[in-house]
């Protein structure tokens, strides 16, 4: 037994089989990583029955099951080992204050799932669970008990769901751009004043001694008193626009918290809520496999071209995915081009030597520069730098509060490109040393100049390099975020950096970010616990976007690698 | 047909100079980090600005005089002893005295003493001939017109106190209000000593504790809880004197040598320094520190030393905004100095006339001094971070309240008078303590894989393993520092033991698959592809972790008695913080796995093929030609692969940012956490002020995480072209 034991460790064997184990291990963590991430994020979108748990002690638990373990020795260190308990969420978190709770296995009598409870999805607070008492319009009674109640809420439902539409769209666009307005008159009339301290044209001194005036304020006659007046005049009549739509709003507003539910749990506490604070009434229970798969279609659907709600825990994470694709897009626009000049400059132009090759070892480099250094490089000369003195060039009536002087979707973009510009230059230079020598020579044969050879032979074979460079500086900008907190990102931005207001595009806009989503709900958010799911959700649209960008560029270079195999040398 | 070569010649101008501008940008990432920097390290600049007539102060008198200045440095004012003028103003720019009719109050008094109360605001007390304090409050008062600034200052007086009997003259006088008291003491012509404060009603009482020495100096902290008493024979006595007590006598320290009195005393602000100058020219800076780790009593130690004066030193005057102070001696020499760093930052040399009183600015970018003929002298000092130098930001350094020298981070509080803590050296160990543990996992993983898939694994299989691995590196941190810091870490902190097992039980059940393998039989083995084995293995090695798992809780029990952090916490003294090393060492580990891997792979499957085949073909086997000849090759390629990976792990951000506490400490220990030069940038910076100190400390930081990797990457970077050379060459 012995000498072949010898044998076979002389063989060497036993450690080629240890670093088989190494590539199973790490092929095991990258699946693992990508199941843990889809289990949890797609998992979330399925709408799993409501469990009704009766305790020894008489108590009722309502709600859906999020997980069961072992108890741990740390919890119950004189226990028994091996007795289990369930995580349940039981929502409700305006009447509990929690949205998870432990029941241990011991303690439960019967476990059912009666068909007629209902789920509300709310606007806040979280999930309610619990059957229908009520229904109230003002204090009249609608309905009583569930059946009738249940009945009797899923019209109302759609009809809030229509008001609250109504109301979002008044506040945020109709009275939004009376802001606008407001603000560009107003900042108009400090331009004007700061750009003629002691004008001596008449009409401007006019506006100038009025406004020095004891009331500091113009009233009627203003269109004779110059731009100033008529400036005035614009804010006056944007102010009163602004008062009826805040009187719409009060109507409506009434409309919507007009009916209300009271809700009673299943140890008969009881909660009265608007109908506008529901945005859904689920009966889990009742629901056939086909309603449930449609539930977890519109589930998806309303994660992605919804806005977040209760602090980014829980809506949807539409800013998050349009800033992402925002900044991404405004990088490449600027890393393209000067990513490809560099390159047809080292490879094309430049002559080869060993100062180029000392420069293009530094671009390999600065691609492993820490990308936190990037983000300290774009806040000081970006938005302190180019950015403070943009704002006292043009922006002078808004100072002190800063324009471009902070962090926005613009700087991020630019410092994104940045830390970006060693891979398009890597792999497009790669793409043109791809290209056959024969290629240029005769196309420079044919008598074609060097720009010509360029533009209609060369880039055009380097392009798959170049789009594989850019796709993966896309890859790459997508999911870092280190930078971007210093350089504009923020947890939720008032509005996308885009919108219908002049000049559609908002440069100067702060915008929110998926990688940022992740960081600031896992770990900024008061209440972690109710917010993982949505980290999950938001980790694995993230990840679906640097997938699949990745994907493409390895096609693309495979493809470039393909054509180009057999001409080579 | 012109037209074709002026684009080409204009092609190739912009493509050359874009093409070299974007190099330079580069080139300019580092210029422009290294120029926010640089100020950190200028040295501090003053000048004297002023040379005006004053008051001569009354020779007699040691404590006759007082000047000073308004916020903006646009008014000076001299306090003197005597029965006219005793306040003057002058403007700063010019010189000229600035009529002002003094209140009616000071008419009628003789001043022989003047005290200043520590702190911000121009408070003072006037001490009499016939033993009264006269509480004087100076403001300054700013208006705007027409874009200029006017500055009128006025005059407060309270009510005088009868502090001594009227027969004694007040010479020296120390004065703290507070908000709830006023303290005062004063020395009179008859050398005694009296005390009074407005919370203990009684009369005024005698201090006797330091006995029959002279004394030479007094003052109160700014809160009016400490007395402390200079005399002639260096002593320096404490009296404890907080709200609503009797003076009691706590401690007695030796200050300067015998011979050597005390001449000024300073307290810098948050009244934890006590600056001390004496006749013999020294000055240094005093603490009270702890006995030992659990004492409650501390008494003064020395922590601070300055250069010396060449003659005595006269007056102390702190900052109000940092740690720095300013003295000046009877030859006229003014030096600033920063008692953190223990520096003395510039020397104004004197013309031989004493300095009698001085006064350092409210923003410490001024000061105004009294000379004996009444000359006042005025200087602008521009030192915007007088806290830093390369002592301060890497070696140890005593700081206030700390029983010695340390290095710590700690650059902001809530309080105004928090003295700054920007030691680098825990951030940067926190930085290598993340990359070791990274590494630690990252190595062994992906050197394995890339030796396995480069050697021992089918082409096809290959082809499509090594982009899955590499996929990896497109993960973005975020995700991976999420999963630690929400996913990894709970389940570690409840999974440990297992964790501890399975360092034992996957190598051994990987062997025991090893050596059953072998009795499988041959002909079934052959028709096999090579590489097969990570797949046998993938059950194996999951069975293992299973069955490590679900062991967890008798596997602490055996391991560790009852619980393992009771255990670790008494045997090794290791407290277990949820998110630590360890975690960060997993996440950070899979991050980098797949540069090693990738890069390593690259170097071993370029070693050429020909002399594998040679070493095989000689009678070796599999293992012995990967041993001593493989990997002995592809060394310098392996080597790179981790420099590079290496890179990668000191500059990552967020994996750290999520997965640690980020408490800046300095522990090896796998269970606590740490925090890293890159998180730090993150944590801080949204809280740093352009321009300050903190902002170019942080990007100093940033410069250093740029030299170190872009250094790291080039060695690296070096190495593998070397190694392309030499395999080209066969």
């Amino acid at each position: 037994m012995r000498t072949p034991f010898k044998k076979f460790l002389a063989s060497g064997n036993v450690f080629i089989w240890g670093c088989a184990a190494g590539v199973s291990v790490s092929l095991l963590m990258v699946f693992g990583l990508l199941l843990l991430i889809m289990i949890n994020g797609l998992g979330y979108f399925w709408t799993s029955d409501i469990v009704e748990l009766t305790l020894k002690d008489q108590q009722h638990v309502t709600g859906q099951l999020a997980g069961r373990e072992v108890i741990p020795r740390s919890v119950t260190p004189d226990r028994p080992e091996g007795r289990g308990r369930l995580r349940v969420k039981i929502g409700n978190r305006d009447l509990y204050g929690l949205d998870f709770k432990w029941v241990n296995d011991d303690q439960i009598v019967s476990q059912t799932y009666p068909a007629d409870v209902v789920l509300l999805e709310r606007r806040e607070w979280g999930n309610m669970y619990g059957r229908i008492k009520a229904l109230y319009k003002g204090e009249t009674l609608l309905a009583a008990g569930n059946e009738g109640g249940w009945i009797a809420l899923a019209p109302l439902i759609s009809t809030t769901n229509a008001l609250h539409q109504q109301i979002t769209r008044i506040e945020n666009i109709e009275i939004g751009s009376i802001n606008a307005e407001i603000e560009s008159a107003r900042l108009k009339i400090r331009a004007f004043e700061m750009g003629n301290p002691s004008s001596p044209s008449p009409s401007t001194r006019e506006g100038k001694e009025e406004r020095s005036g004891p009331s500091g304020l113009l009233t009627t006659e203003s269109t004779e008193r110059g731009p100033i007046g008529n400036l005035e005049a614009q804010v006056a009549d944007a102010e009163s626009r602004y008062q009826q739509k805040t009187i719409e709003l009060e109507t409506l507003r009434a409309q919507f918290n007009e009916h209300s539910v009271v809700m009673v749990d299943a140890n008969g506490r009881e909660k009265q809520i608007p109908v506008g604070q529901i945005i859904r009434a689920l009966r889990p229970n009742e629901m056939g496999l086909l309603h449930k798969s449609w539930t977890y279609l519109t589930n998806v659907w309303s994660v992605l071209s919804k806005e977040p709600r209760e602090a980014n825990t829980e809506g949807g994470i539409f800013p998050a995915i349009f800033g992402t694709v925002m900044m991404v897009i405004i990088m490449s626009l600027a890393v393209v081009p000067f990513g490809v000049l560099a390159a047809l400059y080292l490879r094309e132009y430049a002559k080869q030597g060993t100062s180029v090759r000392l420069v293009r070892i530094a671009v390999n480099n600065l691609a492993g520069v820490p990308s936190i250094v990037f983000g300290v490089f774009g806040l000081g000369f970006f938005i302190y730098a180019i950015g403070g003195t943009l704002d006292q060039l043009f922006f002078p009536e808004r100072l002190p509060t800063p324009t471009f002087g902070t962090g926005g979707i613009l700087w991020a973009s630019l410092t994104l490109a940045l830390l970006t510009v060693p891979v398009v230059i890597v792999a497009t230079e790669e793409g043109l040393a791809a290209v056959p020598r024969e290629f240029r020579e005769g196309s420079l044969a044919l008598g074609a100049t060097k720009l010509e050879t360029m533009i209609k032979v060369v880039i055009p074979c380097a392009l798959p390099g170049i789009l594989t460079g850019l796709i993966l500086a896309m890859a790459r900008a997508a999911g870092e975020v280190a930078p971007l907190m210093l350089t504009g990102v923020v947890k939720l931005a008032p509005s996308l950096p885009v919108d219908s207001s002049w000049p559609f595009f908002h440069f100067d806009r702060k915008f929110m970010h998926l990688g940022f989503h992740i960081y600031d709900v896992g770990f900024q958010s008061p209440n972690v616990e109710a917010a993982k799911p949505m980290v999950y959700i938001t980790t694995l649209v993230l990840i679906t976007v640097v997938v699949l960008l990745n994907f493409t560029a390895i096609i693309l270079r495979n493809h470039l690698r393909k054509k180009y195999a057999g001409s080579v040398l | 047909m012109m037209w074709r070569h002026i684009f080409d010649q204009l092609a190739q101008v912009v493509i050359t100079m874009g093409g070299i501008a974007v190099i330079l940008s580069i080139i300019g990432i580092f210029i422009f980090l290294v120029k926010e920097v640089a100020p950190l390290f200028f040295p501090p600049q003053g000048t004297p600005t002023g040379h005006f007539s004053g008051t001569p102060p009354p020779e007699a008198l040691p404590q006759s005089s007082l000047v000073g200045m308004d916020e903006y440095q646009e008014i000076l004012y001299q306090l003197t002893a005597g029965s006219d003028h005793q306040i003057r103003f002058f403007n700063a720019r010019s010189g000229t005295p600035m009529t002002h009719d003094l209140p009616s109050g000071l008419a009628k008094a003789h001043i022989t003493s003047i005290a200043r109360a520590v702190g911000s605001g121009n408070r003072f007390a006037f001490g009499t001939d016939d033993g009264h304090i006269i509480p004087v409050t100076l403001e300054f008062a700013a208006s705007y017109e027409e874009g200029a600034r006017h500055i009128v200052p006025t005059v407060t007086l309270g009510s005088p106190v009868q502090l001594t009997s009227p027969k004694e003259q007040i010479i020296r006088l120390a004065y703290q209000p507070t908000e709830r008291n006023t303290l005062a003491v004063a020395m009179t012509d008859q050398g005694r000593l009296w005390y009074s404060a407005t919370s203990v009603a009684t009369a005024p009482v005698a201090l006797t504790g330091h006995g029959t020495e002279p004394v030479t100096a007094l003052i109160f902290d700014s809160r009016g809880e400490t007395l402390s008493i200079g005399t002639a024979g260096g002593n320096l006595y404490h009296y404890d004197v907080r709200e609503g007590t009797q003076p009691k006598l706590i401690e007695t320290t030796s200050v300067a040598p015998a011979g050597t009195s005390v001449t000024a005393l300073s307290y810098l602000i948050g009244d934890r320094s006590l600056a001390i100058g004496t006749s013999a020219g020294d000055v240094s800076v005093w603490m009270p520190t702890r006995q030992a780790q659990e004492s409650l009593t501390t008494r003064f130690r020395l922590i601070h030393q300055f250069d010396v004066h060449p003659s005595p030193v006269t007056w102390i005057s702190p900052s109000l905004r940092d740690k720095g102070f300013i003295t000046g001696d009877t030859q006229g020499n003014l030096f600033v100095h920063y008692s953190t760093s223990a520096q003395t930052l510039l020397k104004f040399p004197g013309n031989h006339q004493a300095i009698r009183t001085l006064t350092f600015s409210s923003k410490a970018d001024g000061a105004v001094a009294l000379t004996d003929r009444g000359e006042l002298l005025t200087y602008a000092i521009h030192n915007p971070h007088p806290e830093i130098t390369l002592a301060t930001l890497f070696k140890l350094v005593w700081y206030e309240g700390y029983e010695g020298p340390e290095h710590v981070w700690q650059s902001s509080s809530g309080a105004d008078d928090f003295e700054a803590k920007f030691g680098l050296l825990p951030l940067v160990f926190g930085t290598l303590k993340g990359t070791l543990y990274a590494m630690l996992v990252a190595v062994p993983l992906a050197l394995l894989s890339a030796i396995y898939t480069s050697m021992f694994m089918h082409p096809d299989i290959r082809a499509k393993i090594k982009p899955t691995i590499e996929m990896m590196a497109a993960l973005p941190t975020v995700i991976l520092g999420f999963l630690a810091g929400l996913w990894l870490a709970p389940l570690l902190e409840r999974i440990f033991p297992a964790m501890v097992a399975m360092t034992v039980a996957l190598p051994a059940s990987v062997a025991v698959t090893a050596i059953l393998w072998q009795y499988l039989p041959a002909t079934f083995i052959r028709r096999l592809r090579p590489g097969i084995e990570s797949f046998v293995l993938l059950p194996v090695i999951i069975g293992t972790v299973w069955i490590c798992l679900s062991l967890n809780q008798p596997i602490e029990s055996f391991l560790f008695g009852a619980d393992y952090k009771t255990w670790f916490a008494t045997h090794w003294g290791l407290r277990y913080d949820q998110r630590n090393a360890l975690i960060v060492g997993f996440a950070m580990g899979f991050a980098i796995v797949p540069i090693i891997f990738s890069i390593s792979e690259e170097a071993l499957s370029n070693v050429p093929r020909h002399l594998i085949a040679g070493s095989l073909a000689l009678g070796a086997t599999r293992w012995q030609t990967l041993v001593k000849l493989v990997l002995v090759s592809a060394s310098p390629g392996i080597f790179s692969a981790m420099m590079i990976g290496f890179g990668r792990a000191i500059g990552e951000t967020m994996i750290v940012l999520m997965a640690t506490g980020n408490t800046p400490i300095m522990d090896w220990s796998l269970f606590n956490g740490f925090r890293t030069l890159s998180a730090n940038i993150a944590v801080e910076i949204p809280e740093a002020p352009h321009g300050g100190t903190l902002y170019r400390i942080l990007f100093l930081a940033a410069v250093l995480l740029f030299v170190f990797t872009f250094l790291i990457n080039t060695v690296a970077e070096v190495i593998r072209q070397r190694l392309r050379t030499k395999y080209s060459q066969y």
